[in-house]
């Protein structure tokens, strides 16, 4: 059953000739239990869809259905109750409030709830022993690592037990370990029936995706189902077969990505093919060192 | 609710995070609930203070003054009253009138009070010439109703000789004992006596009844022999033939001395309640000068409030973002950070109260001033601190309600 419905949704900034076409005419539709990677060069508006789905940005046009409700046109508080019980939000850099413990900021969404102080303070306190982190409850963020913080904010994510959750490149932080531990964690998640969308610059973290979305320039280029535990075809393209940009690609705009992906940029790949076997050497060496750690 | 609990901690964090700023924020506050709630008291005290000296003098202590003191309006009530008299240069009352006054119908007795001008001093010491020296006759005890701790006053027979009755704290000053009877002083080249010390008076800072506790009290005959009929009279004190009928009688000295002035009503007869309108007139004054100082500096106070929280929502707009993003609805960061402002403000007032109460310690220590603190004062000073945090703080908190999540969680 589909819990995302996006209709030709649009987000343009500025306006006139200044006007930046951040998402143009994306439709997309994500089902229950879908765990989707996002994928795409910087500035391609995975972020933009990030939050727009969340609900923390309002598409220019088109419509999106929530749970076969349209919710493009809400008003802020709207959105926000929305939010507050259906989206959980993993951000790149956590996102703790560095003055709160980390008991404390699990238990924040609650209190928008309005939930009493002594039961919030339990939520929290089991959602920070499911992520592994009971122990460090009293902390403040600054005390934590750079995982056992992520974890903690999945935790706060999780906390108003929402249907969706949105992790806009929760491993961009992160060295390999780390990355792993929260992966495995949205993984978890994942089986317990959560929609989760994030987004990543690594194909590697493909493996957990049930599906992947690639984009481009605003537009979703390439969508792909994937099995769990196995990188995406064409994000293990990008990791072992693909050549470098050239000068002429710079000059074109096209990314590294968009070389990948067959229907948009197959006539261009082709030219280079020769090159792509020269840097395909270069790659593995690295997928290895990850591999290790 | 809840929430609010939230809210709570999160504005004492956020206080104790920035503890000097905080501090320098609440200042305002603190010196206009301060000035507020002292000056407030201190009136409230001195008024107090004239109240019980009324209640010791007598609910039908009259007052005659020279000059006209009070206009009054229809009905005989006091429109406004001169708080200049006595600084027209010649009092217009005599000794002659203290005689009309005393033999007007319904007067039992009459006492004349008057300012001699000149310095005392004692066995050839320092002269002293801030010691306030009164002219009287030996009917003041009566018409005071003030009772002598040692010695006797003087009596109709002594009212020409060189003798004295002197207040407690001028036995002291002068005499450094508290029972200087039979000692001389010097005042204007003649020798005095004292021959009696009064109990302690009620004493009336502020008001224009002198300290009669650091006075000397002369006969009238001794004052006009050593002045040479100078002695400027500024009050003659009578009392009815019984009490209630105090109304009567000062229609009969305003009919006597109006008489014996060609018909010149160039003097105020004044009830005890008159009187003390007289004095409270110039202290609601002071009080309500101060008190609009200190709202000003409440104004500021809240300026500097509002100044902070705007400081306060620019540097957490990062926070006020993520708040967002996991569900914060705007009502909620709006009522998050009124209740800061709030907090600081009401922070603010309470430490306000508590150097108030402090002064006020200090104040009964140190001084005369008997300042009253009254709890509606205190309450009055926490609503309004209250009312300065809710309205300063909703500008700021408004900005940060409103406040983009995206441009928020962009904000570093």
């Amino acid at each position: 059953m589909a819990i995302i419905e996006l209709q030709n949704v649009s987000k343009l900034y500025g306006f006139g000739d200044a006007t930046n076409v951040a998402l143009d005419e994306v439709s997309l539709t994500i089902g229950e239990g879908e765990f989707v990677g996002v994928m795409g060069p910087s500035g391609c508006g995975k972020s933009t869809l990030m939050n727009i789905i969340g609900l923390l940005d309002r598409p220019t046009h088109g419509q999106y259905e929530l749970h076969r409700r349209s919710v493009a046109k809400l008003r802020p508080g709207a959105r926000a109750k929305i939010r507050r019980d259906t989206v959980g939000f993993v951000f790149q850099s956590f996102n703790l409030l560095p003055r709160l413990t980390v008991l404390e900021n699990v238990a924040l969404p609650l209190a928008y709830k309005g939930m009493s102080l002594s039961r919030r303070l339990r939520q929290a306190s089991n959602m920070l022993e499911r992520v592994g982190l009971q122990e460090r409850e009293y902390y403040y963020p600054r005390q934590l690592s750079g995982g056992q913080a992520q974890c903690a904010a999945i935790a706060r994510a999780l906390v108003n037990s929402p249907k969706i959750i949105i992790a806009d490149e929760p491993t961009g932080n992160l060295d390999s370990a780390s990355s792993r531990l929260v992966m495995e964690l949205l993984s978890e998640i994942h089986k317990t029936g959560n929609t989760i969308l994030f987004v990543t610059h690594n194909p590697e973290l493909t493996r957990y995706a049930t599906r992947v979305v690639y984009m481009h320039d605003g537009s979703v280029v390439h969508d792909e189902p994937t099995a769990l535990g196995e990188i995406a075809a064409t994000a293990r393209k990008v990791m072992y077969s693909i050549p470098t940009k050239t000068e002429e690609d710079d000059l074109a705009g096209v990314s590294v990505l968009m070389k990948t992906v067959p229907d948009v940029t197959q006539s261009k790949t082709k030219a280079k093919s020769g090159r792509a076997a020269k840097a395909s050497k270069k790659k593995p060496a690295k997928s290895k060192k990850k591999e290790r750690a | 609710m809840s929430t609010n609990r939230g809210n709570l901690k999160m504005a004492m964090v956020s206080m104790r995070a920035a503890r000097w700023r905080s501090l320098l924020t609440m200042l305002g506050v603190i010196i206009g609930i301060v000035a507020v709630v002292t000056v407030v008291g201190i009136g409230e005290g001195v008024k107090q203070q004239v109240v019980r000296q009324v209640g010791h003098f007598g609910k039908d202590l009259i007052t005659v003054r020279p000059g006209r003191t009070a206009n009054r309006g229809a009905a005989s009530s006091i429109k406004n009253t001169d708080i200049l008299f006595g600084l027209n240069g010649t009092s217009a009352l005599s000794e002659r009138d203290v005689q009309t006054v005393a033999h007007a119908p319904h007067v039992t007795l009459a006492a004349p009070l008057g300012v001699v001008p000149g310095t005392v001093q004692v066995d050839n010491g320092p002269k002293q010439d801030n010691t306030l020296v009164l002219a009287t006759n030996s009917n003041l005890p009566g018409a005071l109703n003030q009772a002598l701790l040692y010695g006797s006053f003087f009596g109709p027979e002594t009212e020409e000789d060189n003798v004295a009755v002197i207040g407690r704290q001028a036995a002291q000053r002068l005499f450094q004992e508290s029972v200087p009877l039979g000692r001389q002083f010097s005042f204007r080249g003649q020798n005095f006596i004292v021959r009696g010390i009064f109990a302690d008076f009620d004493t009336t800072p502020l008001s224009p009844t002198a300290d009669f506790n650091d006075a000397i009290f002369i006969p009238y005959q001794a004052a006009d022999r050593v002045t040479g009929n100078t002695t400027q009279m500024y009050t003659i004190l009578a009392k009815p033939d019984a009490p209630g009928q105090t109304g009567a009688a000062i229609a009969a000295i305003n009919h006597s001395l109006g008489n014996a002035h060609g018909g010149q009503h160039d003097f105020s007869v004044l009830n005890p309640e008159q009187t003390l309108a007289a004095g409270s007139n110039v202290l609601s004054l002071l009080t309500t000068l101060i008190t609009g100082v200190a709202a000003i500096s409440l104004l500021v106070g809240g300026v500097g409030i509002m100044n902070v929280m705007l400081v306060s929502v620019t540097e957490r707009m990062h926070e006020i973002g993520v708040r967002k993003a996991i569900g914060a609805t705007n009502r909620q960061i709006l009522s998050q950070f009124v209740l800061e402002a709030t907090v600081l403000s009401v922070a603010g007032g309470v430490i306000g109260i508590g150097l108030s109460l402090l002064i006020d310690l200090l104040l009964h220590a140190y001084t005369s001033l008997k300042p009253v603190i009254s709890w509606q004062a205190i309450v009055v000073a926490t609503v309004v601190s209250l009312v300065v945090g809710v309205v300063f703080g909703a500008a700021p908190a408004i900005k940060a309600a409103r406040k983009d999540p995206i441009e928020a969680l962009r904000h570093e």
